[in-house]
Order: C-alpha cells, then sequence, then structure tokens
C-alpha cells in the first residue's frame, strides 16, 4: 500500500507542481536519493564505511562529458562507458582498502578521492580546474538533454534511474548477497568462519555501489551541463551521500530516500528563508537539525517509524 | 585413512613458539577432545586447523587435501566448520537469518537455503526462537546459534571452541545431548574444551597440549591416567575424583 502510494506521488509530482524550482527540487530529491542508495550498499548493508564515493560520481560525470565533447558520443553510451570504468575503479580502490578495517578503510578512501581530485585539477585534457562544460545539443530523450523550464523530463529520468537502483537493492536484500552483506557487516570473521570470502563480497558490494553513484554523476554531468573537481570530486559530496544513509537508516530499503528527501528539504528549506543574508545562517541552522537527528536518532528515520509501528501494535 | 592429519606443525608469534611440532589425528565419526592448560596451544591449533593462521611449519591434510595455506572460508568449504570461544553471532539478524548464511554455502537459491537453515534450527532446538534477534539470546543460545550456523554449511568435520565456557551445569548437559546428536548424524568432531566433566565422557579420543607441545593421546581414561597429563594440567583433583 504504501509503495504504491510512494511511487504515485512521486508520478505526479511534476505534474502538480510545473514552475521550475519545486520541479528542480524534485530533481535534487531523486538524485541525491539515488547517492544515497547506491552509498547504503557498502555503508549501510556491508557496513564498510567507504567515503570516498565522490571518484565514482566522478567518473560518471567526466566520463560522459569528455567522451561528448572530445568524440561527439552519445550521452547514454557515455553513462554505460562511466558505469563500466566505475567498476573497474572499484575493483582497484577495493583491492587497495579491503586489507584496512574501520576507520582505516575510511580513511583510506578520503586519501584516495582526495588523490584523484588531485589528478584532475592538474591534467589540462581533463578540463583540469577550469572544468567542463557539456555542448549543449538538440532538446532529446536520446541526446539526454531537455532545455528549457520544464524540468519534468530531467525529473523522470533520475526517477526512473532511482527505481531502477531501489529495485536492485530490495532483489539483493532477499537474496545470497544480501545475507552475506549483513554478515560480513555484523562480524566479519564469523562470516568467513561460515565460507563467505568476504573480501569478494565487499568487492561486489563496492562495484554495486560505484555503479549508480556513476549513473547519478552523468546525469548531474547532463542536468548542470558543467563539471569541475569542486563540485563532482570533493569530499562534500561523499560525505552527503552518507549523511543521508545514516540519517534516513542505514541498511535499509526506503533509509536513504527518506534521508534525501529530508535532508534536501531542510537544506532548501533554510537557504530559501535565510540564505542571502551573506551570514550562513542557512548552513548553521541545517548543521545543527543534522546533529539533532543524530542524537535522538540514532538509527535513523526509519529506526524511528518502526518504533511508532511497534507501539501501536 | 584419517579424516584430519595434522603433521609436525609449527606456529610461532614472534619468539613464542605456540605449536611445536604437534603431531594429530581425527579419524571420520569420532569425537576428539584438545585440551590443555591455559597457554598450551589449543586455540592456536585449533586456529590453524581452521585456517585462521598459517603455520611456518608443518601440514595439515583434509581428506588427503593440503589445507595448511587456507583461509577461514577456504577451509569452510572445503567442510571444516567452527565456532568461537567468544561468540561470534550476527547480533542484527535473526536467528533464522543467522543460520541461513551458513546454509547459502551449499544451497540452491532462497528456498533451499531457507529449508536446509530451518531444518538445522528443529535439529537444534532453536526453531522457536527463530525470529529473535541474536543479540536478545542467553549466552547458551547464542553457543548453540553459532554451532547450529556451522552445521547448516553441511560440514564434514565440527570444530567446537569451549562450547560449554560460561554455561551452568543444565545448559552444558543440554549442549552435551546436542554435541551426541550430531555425532550421531554422522559428523566429526574435534572439540577444545576447559570443563574436565564434560569432555571426558563424551570424547572417543583426547588429544593433549602442554606448552604447545602434545604430551598425550588416547582414550580419557587413559589420558587422564598419564602421570604426564596430570602434572602438566589435571593435578590431583580430576584423578581422586574418579
Amino acid at each position: 500500500m504504501l509503495p504504491v502510494a510512494v511511487a504515485v506521488i512521486a508520478l505526479v509530482y511534476p505534474k502538480v507542481f510545473r514552475l521550475p524550482y519545486p520541479q528542480h527540487v524534485g530533481v535534487l530529491v531523486c538524485m541525491n536519493a539515488l547517492m544515497a542508495v547506491a552509498w547504503n550498499i557498502t555503508g549501510g548493508y556491508t557496513g564498510q564505511v567507504a567515503l570516498g564515493n565522490t571518484v565514482f560520481f566522478g567518473i560518471g560525470a567526466y566520463t560522459s562529458s569528455l567522451l561528448l565533447r572530445d568524440f561527439g558520443v552519445n550521452p547514454w553510451i557515455g553513462m554505460l562507458a562511466g558505469m563500466a570504468l566505475s567498476m573497474i575503479a572499484a575493483v582497484v580502490l577495493g583491492y587497495t582498502t579491503f586489507r584496512l578495517r574501520g576507520y582505516y578503510f575510511t580513511i583510506a578512501c578520503i586519501a584516495l578521492a582526495e588523490i584523484v581530485s588531485a589528478i584532475v585539477v592538474n591534467t589540462r585534457r581533463l578540463g583540469g580546474a577550469v572544468g567542463v562544460t557539456v555542448p549543449i545539443r538538440e532538446a532529446s530523450l536520446i541526446n539526454f538533454q531537455f532545455h528549457g523550464t520544464n524540468k519534468a523530463p530531467y525529473y523522470y529520468t533520475i526517477l526512473t534511474f532511482l527505481a531502477i537502483a531501489l529495485l536492485v537493492v530490495y532483489k539483493m536484500e532477499r537474496s545470497k548477497l544480501g545475507y552475506y552483506f549483513r554478515a560480513i557487516r555484523e562480524d566479519e570473521d564469523g562470516a568467513r568462519a561460515l565460507g563467505v570470502n568476504a573480501a569478494q563480497y565487499k568487492l561486489i558490494a563496492f562495484m554495486m555501489s560505484a555503479l549508480f553513484t556513476s549513473m547519478a554523476g552523468t546525469f548531474y554531468a547532463q542536468y548542470v551541463m558543467f563539471i569541475d573537481p569542486m563540485s563532482v570530486l570533493a569530499q562534500p559530496v561523499s560525505v552527503s551521500m552518507c549523511l543521508m544513509a545514516v540519517l534516513g537508516g542505514l541498511g535499509t530499503l526506503w533509509g536513504p530516500v527518506l534521508g534525501a528527501l529530508t535532508l534536501i528539504g531542510i537544506s532548501e528549506a533554510t537557504r530559501v528563508t535565510l540564505g542571502g543574508t551573506g551570514q550562513a545562517v542557512d548552513l548553521m541552522l541545517y548543521g545543527l537539525l543534522v546533529m539533532l537527528f543524530a542524537v535522538f536518532q540514532p538509527k535513523g528515520l526509519m529506526g524511528m517509524f518502526g518504533r511508532l509501528k511497534a507501539r501501536k501494535e | 585413512m584419517a579424516l584430519l592429519e595434522v603433521v609436525n606443525l609449527t606456529k610461532r608469534f614472534g619468539g613464542l613458539v605456540a605449536n611445536d611440532d604437534v603431531t594429530m589425528s581425527v579419524n571420520e565419526g569420532e569425537i576428539v577432545g584438545l585440551i590443555g592448560p591455559n597457554g598450551a596451544g589449543k586455540t592456536t591449533l585449533f586456529n590453524s586447523i581452521a585456517g585462521v593462521y598459517n603455520p611456518e611449519k608443518g601440514k595439515i591434510l583434509f581428506r588427503g587435501e593440503d589445507i595448511t595455506q587456507y583461509n577461514p572460508e577456504q577451509a569452510c568449504q572445503a567442510g571444516i566448520a567452527r565456532t568461537f570461544q567468544i561468540v561470534r553471532v550476527f547480533k542484527g539478524m535473526t536467528v533464522l537469518d543467522n543460520v541461513m548464511v551458513g546454509a547459502y554455502l551449499r544451497s540452491k537459491g532462497e528456498a533451499d537455503a531457507r529449508n536446509r537453515a530451518i531444518e538445522v534450527l528443529k535439529f537444534t532446538g532453536l526453531y522457536p526462537k527463530r525470529d529473535y534477534l541474536a543479540s536478545a539470546l542467553t549466552i547458551a543460545d547464542k553457543k548453540r546459534l553459532e554451532m547450529a550456523r556451522a552445521l547448516a554449511t553441511r560440514p564434514t568435520l565440527l570444530m567446537l571452541d569451549e562450547a560449554m565456557a560460561g554455561l551452568n551445569p543444565t545448559e552444558c548437559q543440554a549442549a552435551v545431548e546436542c554435541i551426541r546428536a550430531i555425532s550421531r548424524e554422522g559428523i566429526t568432531i574435534l572439540m577444545v574444551e576447559h570443563v574436565m566433566e564434560v569432555i571426558m565422557p563424551i570424547s572417543d579420543r583426547i588429544v593433549v597440549l602442554n606448552s604447545g607441545k602434545k604430551i598425550a593421546e588416547g582414550k580419557p581414561e587413559e589420558v587422564s591416567a598419564d602421570p604426564e597429563v596430570i602434572k602438566a594440567y589435571l593435578g590431583g583433583k580430576y584423578v581422586a575424583r574418579s
């Protein structure tokens, strides 16, 4: 019942809200939800707090944009290429970092993301610090570009991506993968003693995560039409995915979506009402709200709903 | 041929020789007890067989296959399942899901794994508690859950690391019954144990370690009469009682 209601609301949203701004917020929510769902596969289900996923976001954004700019490759093909490249990157990063556990793994992720960012900033061929402007093509689904004030086509595109990711995670939860991922999160040595090849399954989780993050990266590039290391290869990108998943509820299907909805909601609301004062009051309030959530809802919003449900019963 | 053969095994931690030239074997269908005072090297030997440690010298053969350099998952895939001295249940998962993880090793698909898990839960008596979170179980049930989880992988050899530690006499008795039942299913058992009253009656054979070396091996009554063993470990108490 609830999923159907959510699906209906998601589908009619741009029909009801026809102005560019609310549609833009809808796009932001879906895009961030996709990234948080992707992050949740490694961070939530498998319990590996990877704070370097901006690398995959960046690879997705840069691959499609550079292929389009320099070789005229269609962005959809660029997106697939980005996804493939992200999975390769996940294998390389995974092999080098999965030996480390806990905080050390997280630190290694941050460091690797910084290295990738520094490489791009210093490579002229990749646009350097200036970034890459995505060439404008005729607006059409084939070209993955929709101009004008109606953002509904972008909205439906990212909503479809999000739906695919949620479907994959839903299937994953109920399969061997889901059980093994959670077992690794709960106790890696215990899982290995039951024949779970932890290194291999962590890598699979990382690759799945990379795949969807990369999709979001290409979408971002096609939506904003301009990318640079500050926007797609930056630590805040990695942190916000994590924040949304944690806030919504780690290792749950809908947690990251709920987290994205809440965080984007708070961030946009504070920005619209308090932004522009030049005193960053909006960011302070945003930070405060995030802290309050962290203190009072350590299991995330899904945990809160779980408690309410339990009380009713 | 023995199911498990440990040949001249030596494992060092820096300057400390935890296992010194240990040779022992476990035959198909046996219950073998591994005992020794604290620091004797029981857990080290146990962990070497289970793939946690890779010994420097010597060999471990399982069904004739050299498993000396295996890692834990390979050992389990080969047919050696284990429990942990300090329980490592998946606390945030239900009892059923815990066992499902083990069951997936040799199952095709979810339904098959679920059937296997339910079968094992019924066998170990945990079925009524299948929907509990593992963290909500008593220590006795957690140890039992570890056993169930290990059994779900369909092992040839089940290794129990102090399965009775921390249990009260009633719980101990129940655990002994469970181990006997597992043995009747044709699964070979190697157990490390501190509780002498438990391991003596249940074991077909006992291996005694002291300071990393094997000092005795044989039937429980032979071992408990061995002066070397009495001196090293049992002390006068046990002998006087039997």
